[in-house]
């Protein structure tokens, strides 16, 4: 691993980008299956949808459904997601991949021209979305994770995707799985700090995961 | 016999633009025979490629906080390889003098004291720091990063200087921008034409911060991500390997600075390329209420524990009306001529050249010292006789506040802005770097007026930039 000198700021903000991205991603793949499920199967698929993020999503139709799921007035607004990575990628544009940092301003300029230009959501947005962070994450990756940037990216996204499948109740083998990766990380990136005792064996339930995942990090990250 | 004066008066207009053109040459030639096979969608592209790598400039208007491009155009400056080189010789005398300048006016003063340049003239300029007489930085380097400002004479087709920017002089990362962007998109050009690179910049950069560094990492301090130079500050932090750092992730402690690691470490700063302005650098010496200093680095600096690029002090330098000493210092400390002229400059402070002013009024462009970006500047013809007695009066009872000097009909480069072939005054910003050597950059920042006549290219007046290439047969 080469050794490599990253601020506190710069750090949080890695972290946060890959776990906006992951956001992104996860939510995108849930809204399109609600929505298909809404078309004509289940109308309050996406109402279910959006119990599992604590929020009370209100609308008309399956069209209605993504613009609100995507634009609406709550915080898993697909929106403010993309802008809050738009903004984590500014700060440290330094120690992330260039086509990457493309990729990510237009990516937030996908949801922010459609609520400057009021313009039909559709499925072929949440697609080209899908296929913009595919590249992203494609891009990240080139570097095959040489440095400790990439590290705390590739750790927010892990989080972000163990939060998610504690949140809907997936598998719990591949938790772990996700969680030992977590873990891993934390290792390298700890340095020579005092050693971490692995996560999954210390939570004695799911939500205490992530609450050991983010206490981990806070001692990681020193502001 | 109304028509036929308008249409003379017409065609002398368009005879007189013609003359402003800077001249085509073989190597322009190149240009437009490649320029002119190019699918023009592809100018649609170019742009979309800078939108998305956002080479943005960050301001504050109305109190709010607004991230714009900056208006490019894809016509790029043609330079010849044989002009640049005079070019390059010219500024390489011109920094050295200035740096020499600095050192002795901080140090022996020998050049006020021989009267060379008058002391009052010092002491009032708004970057002298007295406080600092006495101090002599790492490796006597003073000027380690220049802009120097030059424009192209249309009337004797020599190149003038009309600024030098020892400070903290920003843009050098918009050429880096747009060439990686024309090589991407345009890569006929490179593959055909003998285009000076450009890559190295950065390493000019680490060159200069290495060569003063007194024992530790190298760093990029700028104030923010909000600054308007946010983007530069973590381009040119990436390219040459050094740290970019806000200002509280640095600690001074027992007269050392300290880069803050994200665990809690903290690791030995050697050198800090500073994008902060002198008096915001350090609250505890400067400003107090600045927000964007690091407390207690002017004494880490002053014990020789880590070096500033620029130098604290290079202000004077800047001062407008220092500048019109500068060829008189390339004699003093080289005993040399200068290279590369200055405009003709006039200082209201000394009588005669006074006289000359307040006679000829209306043929100058008067500035003032203390103004920077295009503003405070007033254009002679462009004022009524009551503004020009108003700015007598001014002058009179502040001589040294204002220089004035001869309007240079500088040259006009072709643009292809809205889809069409337009001619914009423009200008062009050298980037010199002082190391062991001094290396002037084989490019620069091309700066072109928002609209035509006008001589105003600063990004703040709404100006644009394009690529700038040193060329050769």
């Amino acid at each position: 691993m080469t050794e490599q000198l990253v601020t506190a700021n710069v750090a949080t903000n890695l972290y946060w980008l890959g776990r906006n991205l992951e956001r992104a991603k996860q939510t995108l793949y849930n809204i399109s299956k609600a929505y298909d499920l809404i078309i004509d199967v289940d109308k309050d698929a996406g109402v279910k949808l959006y119990k599992n993020f604590d929020i009370e999503l209100k609308y008309k139709n399956a069209v209605d459904f993504l613009r609100q799921a995507i634009l609406g007035e709550h915080s898993a607004n697909i929106q403010e997601i993309t802008e809050n990575a738009r903004e984590s990628a500014i700060i440290c544009r330094h120690r992330i991949d260039s086509e990457a940092f493309g990729e990510i301003i237009e990516l937030r300029a996908l949801f922010s021209n459609l609520a400057k230009n009021d313009v039909e959501i559709d499925y072929k947005l949440i697609d080209h979305a899908h296929s913009l962070i595919s590249e992203i994450w494609g891009a990240l990756g080139k570097r095959e994770h040489n440095n400790k940037s990439d590290l705390f990216i590739r750790m927010g996204k892990l989080v972000e995707e163990a939060d998610f499948r504690l949140r809907f109740k997936k598998d719990k083998a591949i938790t772990i799985t996700v969680m030992e990766e977590i873990d891993a990380i934390v290792q390298v990136l700890s340095d020579d700090n005092e050693a971490t005792e692995q996560t999954q064996s210390q939570a004695s339930d799911e939500p205490d995961l992530i609450t050991l995942v983010n206490t981990k990090i806070h001692q990681i990250i020193v502001e | 016999m109304g028509d036929i004066i308008g249409d003379y008066r017409q065609l002398y207009i368009t005879y007189w633009r013609c003359q402003l053109l800077e001249k085509n040459t073989e190597l322009h030639e190149k240009f437009w025979e490649i320029f002119n096979k190019q699918d023009r969608h592809k100018v649609d592209e170019f742009k979309a490629y800078m939108d998305k790598f956002a080479v943005n400039f960050n301001l504050y208007k109305d109190g709010n906080f607004i991230e714009q491009s900056l208006p490019f155009d894809v016509v790029p400056r043609i330079i010849s390889k044989e002009e640049f080189a005079k070019i390059d010789k010219g500024l390489q005398q011109r920094v050295k003098a200035l740096n020499l300048f600095l050192e002795d006016l901080y140090t022996d003063a020998k050049i006020v004291k021989e009267g060379i340049v008058p002391e009052t003239f010092v002491k009032e300029a708004g970057g002298y720091l007295k406080e600092f007489v006495g101090f002599s930085p790492s490796q006597k380097i003073r000027a380690h990063i220049n802009g120097i400002d030059l424009v192209k004479n249309s009337v004797d087709d020599e190149w003038v200087i009309l600024e030098d920017n020892l400070r903290v002089p920003s843009g050098a990362s918009y050429p880096l921008s747009i060439r990686d962007t024309y090589r991407k998109i345009y890569p006929d050009f490179f593959e055909s034409l003998k285009i000076e690179p450009i890559k190295d910049y950065p390493s000019f950069i680490s060159e200069s911060m290495n060569y003063v560094n007194t024992g530790g990492i190298n760093v990029v301090l700028t104030p923010g991500r909000f600054n308007s130079a946010y983007y530069e500050h973590s381009y040119l932090a990436e390219k040459s390997g050094a740290q970019l750092v806000r200002p509280h992730e640095l600690k001074v402690v027992d007269k050392k600075v300290y880069f803050k690691n994200y665990n809690g470490k903290l690791i030995r700063v050697g050198s800090i390329y500073r994008r902060t302005d002198d008096e915001f650098l350090d609250p505890k010496f400067f400003n107090p209420e600045s927000l964007i200093g690091v407390p207690g680095l002017v004494e880490a600096y002053l014990a020789g524990n880590v070096a500033l690029m620029n130098a604290i002090g290079n202000g004077v330098a800047d001062d407008k009306g220092i500048y019109y000493f500068v060829p008189k210092m390339i004699k003093y400390y080289l005993g040399e001529e200068p290279i590369l002229k200055n405009a003709p400059t006039y200082l209201p402070y000394f009588e005669e050249d006074r006289k000359y002013i307040f006679d000829n009024m209306d043929k100058l462009v008067i500035k003032d010292v203390a103004e920077a970006g295009g503003y405070g500047v007033l254009f002679g013809h462009e004022m009524t006789e009551l503004q020009m007695k108003d700015l007598k009066t001014i002058i009179k009872a502040n001589p040294r506040r204002f220089i004035a000097q001869e309007l240079i009909e500088f040259y006009d480069e072709k643009c292809y802005l809205k889809k069409e072939l337009q001619n914009r005054k423009a200008d062009f910003r050298a980037y010199v770097v002082m190391a062991e050597d001094i290396k002037v950059w084989q490019c620069g920042l091309t700066r072109y007026a928002l609209e035509e006549g006008n001589y105003l290219v600063n990004s703040s007046q709404g100006g644009g930039f394009k690529d700038t290439w040193v060329m050769e047969l």
